[in-house]
């Protein structure tokens, strides 16, 4: 009897002043709080939010063809989401957008190489541009998934995907993924999954499961 | 005896206290902001535009000094790169920024940065200073670049597919003052069905020679006027550039007719620039509606079909009803009220219910009867 009625002192005691923060009062005494501004900022993260160290976007494996084939992938995964961050960074509008790190970029391997922006016949041949190779990578970001991200306010109006596009070496070099409007939420996060991506792969090009291609993914605030 | 008993009660509710509190602390919780990337150093009060990117109207020779406010609120020290670059139209007209690799001509090859990298430790920042100097030969209009900000990464060996690297840019806008045209065109609008949706896909081109702040507005009706939904807001269409915009809109429940209008309103006086409104010359265009059918959903069916039926048989029930009564009105005869009748007598003498009397005749309640008075009543066998 006498050990419950000290168990509920203590509980009353520590609900009164357990979830306080003391401090001592003095003459000099102060509170500071600092909170740096937010920045503008693209990522890949994973389903907690957590940034993916070195993301890459996998192509579904194909086998040798003696045709022109497709490969698939999907940029923007459970794992691996692209998450936009506008912390009132950007109230006037953003884009995010991909382009290849340099336009004469390739699938590059030890062995032969393939195009990602080549147009000639939908990327089965090669074209007028400075390599001799073919190949091309098209981004459908209109059929992917937009949705707000943790944060608890914010809504994907003024956020529009972009249309499904090809890489074509001088005339398309980048794609848009995402843009936000000037109507957009000025302090919001959005992820963004299921952006399908297809690659046309030459004929008779040769097998190798080292093939890797560099993608810049950027964020411009407009 | 009883001192010793006080001081073991403090000494469990002491020990008490401790336990609890250990178990009920409250946490701390930080407030996580993300990323790398940049603010201007200098936003001028003049244009709110500044606090986001660099607006600046210079002449042809001129220079001008500014700075980048370089911030890492990831929670890991990062080596930056910083760089300029000139801009480039993505697809959709949209605005994105040329690679570090791409050679510089226009607004990238003005700037010049202090520094090219930097270290930044989690949740600090550094402002970088820069000069824009436009050369001389630079022409009239609306220059565009970027300053950029990355993080600087060694390839992971044995990485394949399609290896991403992540940067946050900064437009710069440069304007060179002359002969200013502001001018936009609506290009076309279409409507493109999906699976669960409608792309609804305005364009707009900018026939000028700097870009364009416009509100751009997509608005889906229902038939008969009501506003389903709005689509739009402020985009800026870039200098020669067309604009184009794929608002979705998910299939109305219900179904049916709908009709979806495009418009666009932007300032067309030459005092207006990025980020800054003249209020002078706001310009209208209207583009065509395009009207389109959308089949309803499953549950939207079954219920419309219920909906349908309880109508069809209550306009049926009420077409019967009136028939019946124009027959009535046609077969029936005047009948002069005697001494002694009531509506209850001369029902049963007619063989008709009492309430078929009154509701026939309008007869309204207590339903009393005055002798010489006439009523409809059924025709009486001989």
């Amino acid at each position: 009897m006498k050990l419950n009625v000290m168990a509920v002192i203590c509980l009353v005691l520590v609900g009164v002043v357990g979830t306080a923060v003391y401090v001592f009062a003095s003459a000099t005494s102060n509170f500071t709080q600092t909170i740096n501004s937010g920045t503008l900022s693209v990522d890949i993260v994973d389903g907690s939010y957590s940034p993916v160290g070195s993301p890459a976007v996998a192509m579904n494996s194909v086998g040798f063809s003696f045709s022109c084939q497709t490969a698939t992938g999907t940029f923007g995964t459970a794992s691996e989401q692209i998450y936009v961050q506008n912390p009132d960074a950007a109230d006037a509008g953003w884009t995010v957008s991909i382009a290849a790190a340099t336009t004469t970029a390739v699938w590059d391997s030890a062995g032969t190489d393939f195009d990602f922006n080549d147009p000639t016949t939908s990327g089965c041949a090669d074209g007028a541009d400075a390599d001799s190779l073919s190949g091309q990578m098209t981004i459908n970001p209109s059929g992917g998934t937009l949705a707000e991200g943790p944060c608890l306010s914010c809504s994907t109006t003024g956020v529009t995907k972009g249309s499904s596009s090809a890489f074509n070496e001088g005339t398309t070099d980048s794609i848009t993924v995402l843009s936000g409007a000037s109507g957009s939420d000025d302090i919001g996060n959005w992820k963004l999954t299921d952006v399908a991506i297809s690659q046309t792969i030459p004929a008779e090009q040769p097998a190798a499961s080292d093939y890797d291609i560099n993608l810049t993914l950027s964020i411009v605030a407009i | 005896m009883c001192k010793y008993q006080i001081s073991k009660a403090f000494q469990r509710l002491f020990v008490g206290f401790l336990f609890f509190s250990f178990i009920f602390t409250p946490s701390a919780y930080a407030i996580e902001y993300g990323g790398l990337g940049g603010r201007p150093a200098y936003p001028r009060s003049d244009n709110p535009r500044t606090e986001s990117i660099f607006v600046h109207t210079l002449e042809a020779g001129a220079v001008q000094e500014e700075g980048v406010k370089v911030v890492n609120n990831t929670a890991e020290k990062k080596t930056v790169m910083i760089y300029a670059a000139d801009s480039t139209p993505s697809t959709d007209g949209a605005f994105a920024c040329k690679q570090l690799s791409e050679t510089k001509t226009d607004v990238g090859a003005w700037i010049k940065l202090e520094k090219s990298e930097i270290v930044l430790e989690s949740g600090t920042n550094e402002t970088i200073p820069f000069t824009i100097s436009v050369p001389q030969s630079a022409s009239v209009g609306e220059h565009n670049g970027c300053i950029l900000i990355q993080e600087k990464k060694e390839k992971v060996e044995g990485q394949t597919g399609a290896i991403l690297s992540i940067r946050t840019g900064l437009r710069v806008v440069v304007t060179v003052p002359g002969e200013i045209t502001r001018k936009l065109e609506l290009v076309g609008f279409s409507l493109t069905p999906k699976q669960d949706s409608f792309l609804l896909n305005p364009l707009l081109k900018n026939t000028g020679n700097v870009s364009i702040d416009a509100d751009v507005s997509v608005i889906t009706r229902y038939f008969f006027g009501l506003v389903l939904k709005k689509h739009g807001g402020q985009y800026p269409v870039l200098r020669g550039e067309t604009s184009n915009w794929n608002f979705e809109l998910a299939r109305p429940f219900w179904g049916g007719w709908y009709r979806s209008t495009f418009a666009v309103e932007y300032d067309q006086n030459q005092e207006a620039s990025v980020g800054v409104k003249s209020g002078k010359e706001l310009t209208r265009l209207e583009g065509n509606s395009i009207w389109f059918f959308s089949a309803p959903a499953p549950l939207a069916l079954v219920i419309e079909i219920f909906v349908l039926a309880v109508l069809v048989a209550c306009c049926w029930l009420w077409m019967r009803s009136r028939k019946r009564m124009k027959q009535i009105q046609q077969q029936w005869v005047e009948y002069e009220i005697e001494q002694g009748d009531d509506i209850q007598s001369i029902a049963k003498e007619c063989g008709v219910s009492w309430k078929l009397l009154v509701k026939v005749n309008k007869l309204k309640p207590p339903y009393a009867l005055r002798a010489g008075e006439t009523i409809k009543v059924p025709p009486l066998n001989e």
